[in-house]
């Protein structure tokens, strides 16, 4: 203790040296901190959006992940309100939602386009989707699908301004059925809505279930989304529902999210370059200041190692002034990177549309306890990895050497 | 002749017929040629002798911060030939005290942290170390100063903190290179006196190179080198 007191004497020794080197820590801590926390944002954010589209486990039949289909539902689920309670009985289960996909044409009566539809159970659809689903005019469909009256769509923006259609207009779906017929149905549009993402918005029809079923003529679904009450049991989960339910196909989110997978493998490449980077300049920065130090206080070494200190003590003071250094650097590091986080969701920073998307989106740097453990961990490894470098040599100097030494 | 006395008579540094060269460029130069010296406990020795006499390189081999190339080396009758540098480093610690011309305090720390450097490395606990520091400043005439700085204390206020942080942990020598050096007349009678003082108070063997005359005359012995050789 009385040696790491010390090593804070000499470290405020050389006050104006030390107060740079400890800047330079801390901006570098502070790059990583930010920039491991966007990316932690932006994995969270892309993970809870595929969560949000498929749930976090997808069930269907056995052949529907891996084999095509020659007809619509060849692969489709029967009896799924059987399955889908089975399921739901699961504790950590939140929601078991039926859906059913689907395409074909979409028609106004004077212009046609291609539809890529879902038959949802509207009442917990919209429950489970969060703000990444968009309801840009008309409202969201009825929980129950009206009696009697023309069944609700909703349909991408995009979609709705190429057919030139808004909420209360009528259109007809025209699609393919289970028995290779084709079949229309007229209906009326309930909602646009924005997905975030143009290809999706180009082509995307939501309808009740009911509705899509009646129109290839099933009474089965594609798959079941499973969805948790924490994202976290996804993996014990799917254990679960093998054994529960071994005779039928299961996906985690993770499987169908190949956009998530992409971002996150680029994001970790990018971001692990630039922490190796930084971790390296606090080293240089750090060896830089204690190579000086220890070279101006080489006769100092020496007095040390005549008074009876081995050459391991002296590099052991070094090694403390060095995680002296890297320690300041590393707080003040998380004091900033804390206030630029705090800032940013202060001041409201918007970052542009991705790449492929047409919204842009708040910017978050998360603040994540473990990153800043991690960080101050690696920080000050490094800072004592330099300052061991950095002294060793000089500890094992012949004595006389040393103390001679101008 | 009775035990104490011939324990007192018994020599603390028995250094036989070493010698010592060093490599400078292409030439060998010899620093110590057999030089054969015996110190009695207690006893204060002047080594003198003109600059590259060798006088420094025997203090270094008093002090086992330099080893012999030849001869042998007993201190307080144990042989330190053969030693491990790790039981050299023991051997320092617990044996001998340091003075140097510059002083050495490590700038960083206070006085009384400079005092307490040598019982750390001893590995006396916290209460051992405080009553003993006190006593050590006493002992130097500077009790008032140990929180102040070595650079706000005068040149002989540095080497008393020297002296004191070699006095602390009660060694059975002290080596003094050139302790009076970089004083002047009144500091450096006051720092030989008190040098001299306390050898005789606590029995401590003390060998002193020097040039200086005023503290040659303070000495019990003075031995003379000249080219590496004692005269």
């Amino acid at each position: 203790m009385k040696w790491l007191f010390f090593a804070i004497k000499n470290v405020l020794r050389n006050g104006r040296r030390s107060l740079l080197t400890v800047l330079l820590t801390a901006v570098g801590s502070a790059a990583i901190l930010i920039g491991g926390g966007f990316a932690l944002f932006t994995y969270e954010a892309l993970r809870e959006a595929s969560v949000r589209d498929t749930g976090h486990l997808i069930v269907a039949h056995h052949d529907f992940f891996t084999n095509d289909e020659e007809l619509p539902m060849q692969h489709g689920l029967g009896g799924h309100a059987e399955v889908a309670a089975r399921l739901a009985a699961i504790p950590r289960v939140r929601a078991v939602l039926p859906r059913l996909q689907l395409s074909g044409l979409i028609t106004n009566g004077d212009k046609s386009a291609v539809f890529v539809g879902t038959g949802i159970d509207a009442g917990g659809e919209f429950a489970v989707r969060g703000a990444l689903f968009t309801v840009t005019e008309g409202s969201t469909l009825s929980t129950e699908p009206s009696v009697g009256g023309m069944p609700e769509i909703m349909l991408g923006k995009d979609l709705a301004r190429q057919l030139r259609v808004r909420p209360g207009g009528s259109l007809t779906l025209l699609a393919t059925t289970t028995e290779g017929a084709l079949n229309a149905q007229d209906v009326v549009v309930k909602g646009v809505f924005s997905a975030g993402t143009p290809e999706i918005d180009k082509r995307a029809v939501l309808m009740h279930l009911g509705t899509a079923q009646k129109l290839i003529l099933t009474d089965k679904v594609s798959t079941l989304a499973v969805y948790l009450r924490e994202t976290a049991d996804t993996e014990p989960m799917r254990g679960v529902v093998a054994t529960e339910l071994p005779s039928y196909a299961r996906q985690t989110w993770r499987d169908q999210a190949t956009f998530y997978v992409g971002v996150r493998g680029l994001y970790d490449r990018i971001f692990g370059l630039l922490g190796a980077v930084l971790v390296a300049m606090v080293l240089f920065a750090v060896s830089n200041t204690l190579g000086m130090a220890v070279v101006e206080r080489t006769r100092e070494i020496g007095t040390l190692r005549a008074l009876g200190a081995f050459p391991a003590d002296v590099v052991r003071n070094f090694v403390l002034e060095g995680a002296v250094v890297g320690a300041a650097g590393a707080g003040f590091g998380m004091a900033l990177a804390l206030g630029v986080s705090l800032g940013v969701d202060f001041v409201g920073v918007s970052m542009p549309p991705p790449p492929g998307r047409s919204v842009g989106y708040p910017l978050h740097v998360e603040v994540s306890p473990p990153l800043y453990v991690m960080t101050a961990i690696v920080v000050v490894g490094a800072s004592v990895i330099a300052a061991w470098l950095v002294s060793r040599r000089a500890a094992a100097k012949s004595i006389v050497e040393a103390l001679i030494h101008v | 002749m009775s035990a104490a006395a011939q324990s007192a008579a018994a020599p603390v540094v028995e250094i036989v017929g070493v010698t010592k060269s060093y490599q400078l460029g292409r030439t060998r130069v010899a620093a110590l040629r057999g030089v054969t010296l015996s110190v009695r406990a207690g006893e204060f020795v002047g080594l003198t002798g003109p600059s590259g006499s060798g006088k420094s390189t025997l203090l270094h081999i008093c002090g086992l911060i330099d080893r012999p190339d030849a001869g042998s080396y007993r201190l307080d009758g144990r042989d330190t030939d053969g030693l491990s540098a790790r039981e050299l480093s023991l051997l320092r610690r617990e044996r001998i005290g340091f003075v140097f011309q510059s002083f050495n305090l490590m700038p960083a720390l206070s006085v009384y942290e400079n005092v307490e450097v040598p019982l750390l490395l001893g590995g006396v606990g916290p209460s051992g170390r405080a009553p003993r520091i006190h006593e050590a400043l006493e002992r130097v005439g500077i009790g008032s100063l140990a929180r102040r700085r070595p650079d706000e204390l005068s040149g002989g206020q540095r080497q008393r903190v020297a002296l004191a942080r070699a006095l602390v942990k009660l060694p059975t020598v002290i080596v003094a290179d050139e302790p009076t050096a970089n004083l002047d007349g009144e500091t450096a009678t006051q720092v030989i006196d008190l040098m001299r003082g306390l050898g005789r108070t606590l029995g401590t063997t003390v060998v002193v190179a020097t040039h200086d005359v005023r503290l040659t005359s303070h000495c019990d012995r003075v031995v003379a080198l000249t080219d590496g050789v004692t005269r």
